[in-house]
């Protein structure tokens, strides 16, 4: 990819931002490429230096933040001519319920990906707190003589502990996985918001 | 490092690599890439925001047949870096209190 290429590719990923500063941006990386390229890199190799061209992009998007997108996204681009309005209007019952199930979509995503992880959480604390009773229990039975259903009870109570031991690192993996896919998500959303816009 | 940590802290960064001299982008890349590696969509941000809050100044000049831009300090961005190195200290108090052993004692 030369230099013109990576431009203009850049410009078709951002379009949906202000003109002017997407020109800006555009500017900065050509600043960026010819730097390397006074610095003896080729072409080819400044503009594989600078990354791929999803990765500037996912980066220039998580830099910009949401209310900003959202902003210049519903301003139009253009006056809204009358019948435009009306449609709007007489269609509300339409679009705005399509609005709120899409939002809700959203936000129930979220809702099954926290309570899967909580629910793990809890599985965990129960398993631990069973364990612990079941030890306890046994040790008591054993105290007062009943030894066979004591060993029982002491020996399950070790296998929940270490069922809890394993789960609360499956737990911790799923909490940290759980906020990668937040983030991926918000991430999703944002580019919803600008990129190519084909008309 | 956490995230608004290290925003707060990259700004004062970027104002210190043109506190003595004027400076541009790649070079300021290049200056700090020994400490921290900086991305260009990063970069772009910092320096957004610190010309929005007069911390620094920007200027175009020819060079080598294109343009380069070269940002200035100015003295609201000194004094940025003055009032940092004032709060640090305070971070610092802080730090040894966190790792300060025996507090129950």
């Amino acid at each position: 990819m030369n230099k013109q290429e990576f431009l203009s590719r850049l410009k078709e990923e951002l379009i949906g931002l202000p003109e002017d500063d997407i020109a800006e941006r555009l500017d900065f990386y050509a600043e960026m490429i010819d730097e390397r390229i006074d610095d003896g890199l080729s072409e080819d190799e400044a503009i594989s230096d600078i990354g791929p061209i999803e990765k500037v992009v996912s980066e220039i998007i998580a830099e910009i933040p949401f209310t900003r997108l959202i902003k210049e996204k519903i301003k139009p681009k253009r006056r809204i001519r009358t019948w435009e309005i009306i449609l709007l209007v007489l269609g509300f019952p339409v679009w705005f319920p399509l609005l709120i199930s899409a939002a809700a979509l959203v936000f129930s995503l979220f809702v099954v990906l926290w309570a899967l992880v909580i629910s793990l959480w809890a599985v965990d604390i129960s398993f631990a707190v069973a364990s612990l009773g079941s030890a306890l229990g046994g040790i008591l039975l054993i105290i007062h003589g009943e030894r066979q259903q004591g060993f029982i009870l002491l020996g399950s109570g070790l296998i929940l502990a270490g069922l809890a031991i394993m789960l609360f690192f499956a737990s911790k993996a799923a909490t940290a996985g759980g906020w990668k896919l937040t983030k991926k998500i918000i991430l999703g959303i944002k580019t919803l918001f600008i990129g190519k816009e084909k008309i | 490092m956490n995230a608004q940590m290290k925003r707060g802290l990259l700004d004062i960064c970027v104002l210190a690599a043109i506190k003595d001299e004027d400076s541009y982008g790649y070079k300021i890349i290049k200056d700090m890439k020994p400490y921290i590696e900086l991305s260009e969509a990063t970069l772009y941000t910092i320096l957004k925001r610190l010309e929005a809050a007069d911390q620094l100044t920007v200027r175009s000049i020819e060079q080598d047949g294109r343009l380069r831009k070269y940002y200035h300090i100015t003295g609201t961005g000194l004094k940025r870096i003055e009032e940092f190195k004032d709060e640090w200290k305070e971070v610092v108090l802080l730090y040894q209190f966190i790792t300060k052993e025996g507090h129950h004692e």
